[in-house]
């Protein structure tokens, strides 16, 4: 037996982690390339907050700053604002709060170790704090939170039962990945194919989206050609394979789904978010078109969500008491 | 030291007051050990026998601590702390209107209690749950306990506690109060007394059993020495209890009811479920249907409940029978246990016997039910409603305990000789104002032991809850229980709720000879292994 409210708490609590990990990874990395790139080839801090969709909310409180057009200060305000910043509901903090609240609620489906590895996690972001002002202590927290995920996601391969908690949790877990990897390319390529393909650095910000996903070295071994438009494209939505593919995501949603009894609706939107990204015309969307495409494929992500929400955490049980009670 | 009574007051009401022992400087000249400073003084303490040497249960451990030193035990302390916080265990304070978790607060000195004195506090639990039961099945039928004069009728129809509607029910074994969470306390002289009987959701429990495993990790070696009776059984004991209350055939369907995450021993009701591997379910989430059952809202739709292990408050459970606001608990609910088809634990109602007024008569009870002498003793209580005693409580409040009758978890608790003038006064009036509301006992000097404050060892006063659960075929008390500590000095208040801070309670058998803990044999290695003994 499982409640709708702790199917619904440990899906959210699969989404919440996933997120805090996606969002550190993507911070982590921008920060080692922004390194790499000569002062004024780089792109900015602002890509960083379009990928987790902050923009307005961080212009509300950090627009002094910004319109100075003070550099140092727009990278140490978008970090904050990230990891932390208050008003920001989509902070790395917020997330890892967000995920231990959920994991408390659904305590009783969830092994003990992984609520203790969560609360864990959650109380050293909090302790160290202080530390992410500059960069080195800011890449130590980054890789804490990337590790304590792992951590919790390493305890629940291990120790936690293939039940329908289980499903549920990989379930938020997948759709977040495939949402991230979504914000993360779309972003990324708004700013990479206005350069039309002749920019000298092309190859180090697709490696950079590529390593943002953890991607880069799996890409490598699986296809052939250099870390560009088209391959990057290819892998990062219909690899089968690597995890953080949207279509492997997908794949991984529909065998959970399956799992579970009256899945029909969540299954069949599950499909067509399949079909639509498997139709992706590659080569041709790295130059035009990727936006529009990817806005369609969030579209679908968000309607596997919603056929999930009213089927499993907020049906009306009595009328569906009775209906059984007929048949 | 029994106080004269002037004007010839009624001897009769028993009550001897004797003087809180206040100066410990005049106590016995401690022996080697591991703390020269630490004097219990005249009170009884756990560790520390009258001559100044170790109590034989607490020798090993004695001589660990000297061994040990200062600086190590506040290391192992600072390791039990970090460990508390890491693994989430907390509790919630309200400050005004918002709750705020707090770590638990867990002193690392062990509280040792003899096995064979353990073995009579344990019959004599199982015996006074006994006999509390069959009086609460009374007071729902035939109340052959009043029209016998055991228990003054006004106890029972007049009690805030008694239910109505449970008049006529007849629980599965008649058992009502299957879980008890005891007060006990230990007087100057060693006598251990029942403080409160708490019948309905009495708690801390979770906190004994996580107290035992992070002193498991504090003094592992301690383990190896001493042969300290297990608390773990405990849950597998409470499913099985569960279980044998279902009314369905075959494997039953449990939950367990919490109000939800603010409550303050949330942190309990999601431990149990846990450990219990039952749903840990709020009132929004069960519904009952026309057929009186009880059903949970789940993925695959509703499904039928047998047995709640219920931690809401009797009026919070059924808005259509007692508190129409409220919204925590189950439209319908008591209607399904009337009917008999679900069962609750415990059940409503059972708090009639755990009023404070009833307290003084249990020892008649015990008599009049089982035909038995009460084993474990009570403090002498007097109810205010009662004109000799109320005149009596107001002439000696200053040496009396004050407690309201129907409250729990310390709140309203007066202890004269440290009460201000003012709050005499203050509480003289309130008793003279309601005086059935109020009870008042001799001050109980609680015994101490060693504890922990900012780095000195010093005694703290001390009180034990241990949980006795009663089936239908077996009844089954932790062994040793909660030890709640007053951290503050001199204070005698020890619930978590008003500051007080908790201690590992260890049964310690050492009658025969220590059990062989030593290493384990070297096993061979296994192939590819470079000989790790696997234990």
């Amino acid at each position: 037996m499982l409640l709708a409210r702790m199917a619904e708490a440990v899906y959210w609590a699969g989404r919440h982690l996933e997120r805090a990990e996606g969002t550190a990874r993507i911070v982590q990395v921008h920060t080692d390339t922004h390194v790499d790139l000569p002062v004024g080839e780089d792109v900015g801090w602002e890509p960083l907050l379009a990928i987790v969709g902050v923009h307005s909310e961080f212009a509300e409180r950090y627009s002094a700053a910004a319109e100075a057009g003070d550099a140092a200060a727009a990278e140490e305000d978008v970090v904050e604002f990230l990891l932390h910043g208050e008003g920001n509901a989509s902070s790395i903090m917020s997330a890892v709060s967000a995920g231990r609240e959920n994991l408390r609620t659904a305590r009783p489906v969830v092994p003990r170790e992984a609520w203790e590895a969560c609360n864990n996690l959650w109380l050293a972001c909090s302790d160290h704090m202080d530390e992410v002002k500059s960069r080195q202590g800011r890449v130590q927290w980054l890789r804490r939170v990337i590790a304590g995920c792992q951590r919790i996601n390493g305890i629940l391969l291990g120790t936690m039962s293939r039940d329908e908690a289980m499903s549920f949790l990989s379930i938020g877990q997948n759709l977040e990945r495939a949402d991230l990897t979504t914000r993360v390319l779309d972003v990324r390529s708004e700013s990479l194919h206005s350069q039309h393909g002749d920019d000298p650095y092309d190859v180090v910000h697709w490696m950079a989206v590529l390593r943002s996903l953890a991607a880069y070295q799996p890409f490598r071994r699986a296809m052939p050609a250099r870390p560009q438009g088209g391959a990057t494209l290819r892998f990062l939505l219909q690899d089968d394979r690597f995890p953080r593919a949207v279509s492997a995501c997908l794949t991984e949603t529909r065998s959970h789904l399956k799992e579970l009894a009256r899945s029909e609706a969540a299954l069949e939107a599950c499909a067509t978010a399949s079909m639509v990204v498997a139709s992706a015309a590659v080569p041709r969307l790295a130059l035009d078109g990727l936006e529009e495409f990817l806005d369609e494929v969030q579209v679908a992500l968000d309607a596997i969500h919603l056929r999930i929400d009213e089927t499993y955490f907020r049906p009306s049980f009595v009328d569906w008491h009775a209906q059984s009670e007929a048949s | 030291m029994a106080i004269s009574l002037t004007s010839g007051r009624p001897i009769t009401l028993g009550v001897e007051l004797p003087d809180l022992p206040v100066a410990p400087e005049n106590g016995p000249d401690p022996v080697l050990g591991p703390w020269p400073s630490y004097n219990p003084g005249q009170f009884y303490d756990e560790m520390m026998g009258p001559d100044g040497a170790p109590r034989p249960a607490a020798e090993i451990l004695w001589h660990h601590f000297a061994e040990l030193g200062p600086e190590a035990l506040a290391e192992r302390q600072r390791a039990a702390d970090r460990e508390m916080r890491a693994i989430g265990v907390t509790f919630t304070v309200y400050e005004g209107t918002t709750g705020v978790d707090r770590p638990w607060p867990f002193d690392i000195i062990p509280r040792v209690v003899p096995a064979d004195e353990w073995h009579v506090i344990e019959s004599g639990l199982v015996q006074r749950l006994n006999a509390l039961n069959l009086f609460i099945d009374d007071v729902y039928h035939d109340q052959r306990s009043v029209s016998s004069g055991v228990v003054p009728s006004e106890l029972v129809a007049g009690s805030p506690n008694f239910r109505r509607e449970c008049v006529g029910v007849d629980p599965p074994g008649g058992i009502w109060a299957h879980i008890c969470g005891s007060d006990l306390i230990r007087g100057g002289d060693g006598t251990v007394y029942v403080l409160e009987d708490n019948l309905r959701v009495p708690s801390g429990v979770s906190y004994l059993l996580e107290n035992r495993m992070v002193a498991k990790h504090v003094f592992p070696e301690m383990f190896r020495h001493y042969s300290i009776e297990p608390v773990d059984p405990y849950v597998g004991r409470l499913a099985d209890l569960l279980a044998s209350v279902s009314p369905a055939p075959g494997d039953p369907t449990i939950v367990v009811l919490t109000p939800g995450v603010y409550n303050s021993a949330y942190f309990e009701h999601a431990f149990l479920a846990q450990q219990l591997g039952v749903e840990l379910v709020e009132g929004s989430d069960l519904v009952v249907l026309d057929d009186d059952c009880v059903y949970a809202r789940t993925i695959d739709g509703l499904e039928r409940v047998d047995v709640i292990y219920r931690r809401i408050d009797d009026l919070y459970l059924d808005p259509e029978v007692f508190r129409p606001d409220s919204l925590l608990g189950v439209p319908g609910l008591i209607r399904a246990w009337r009917s008999g088809r679900v069962a609750l634990v415990n059940a409503p109602g059972a708090g009639i016997a755990d009023d404070k007024k009833v307290y003084s008569h249990v020892p008649d009870i015990i008599r009049f039910f089982l035909g038995e002498e009460p084993i474990l003793a009570t403090v002498p209580t007097l109810r205010c409603s009662d004109p000799e005693s109320l005149e009596f409580v107001r002439a000696n409040i200053g040496r009396m305990v004050v407690k309201p009758a129907n409250e729990s978890g310390g709140y309203g608790v007066l202890v004269g000789p440290q009460a201000t003038a003012d709050q005499l006064a203050h509480a003289s009036q309130q008793i003279e104002d309601d005086p059935k509301r109020w009870v008042a006992q001799p001050v109980i000097p609680l015994s101490t032991a060693p504890t922990l404050c900012a780095g000195e060892v010093a005694p703290r006063h001390v009180d034990l809850r241990p949980f006795t659960l009663l089936g239908p075929e077996r009844a089954y008390v932790t062994h040793g229980g909660l030890t709640r500590v007053a951290r503050r000095e001199g204070s005698l208040v020890v619930n978590s709720s008003q500051g007080g801070g908790s201690k590992d309670t260890w049964v310690v058998d050492t009658s025969g000879p220590a059990p062989s803990r030593g290493p384990a044999p070297v096993a061979p290695p296994s192939r590819g292994h470079a000989g790790e003994p696997i234990v």
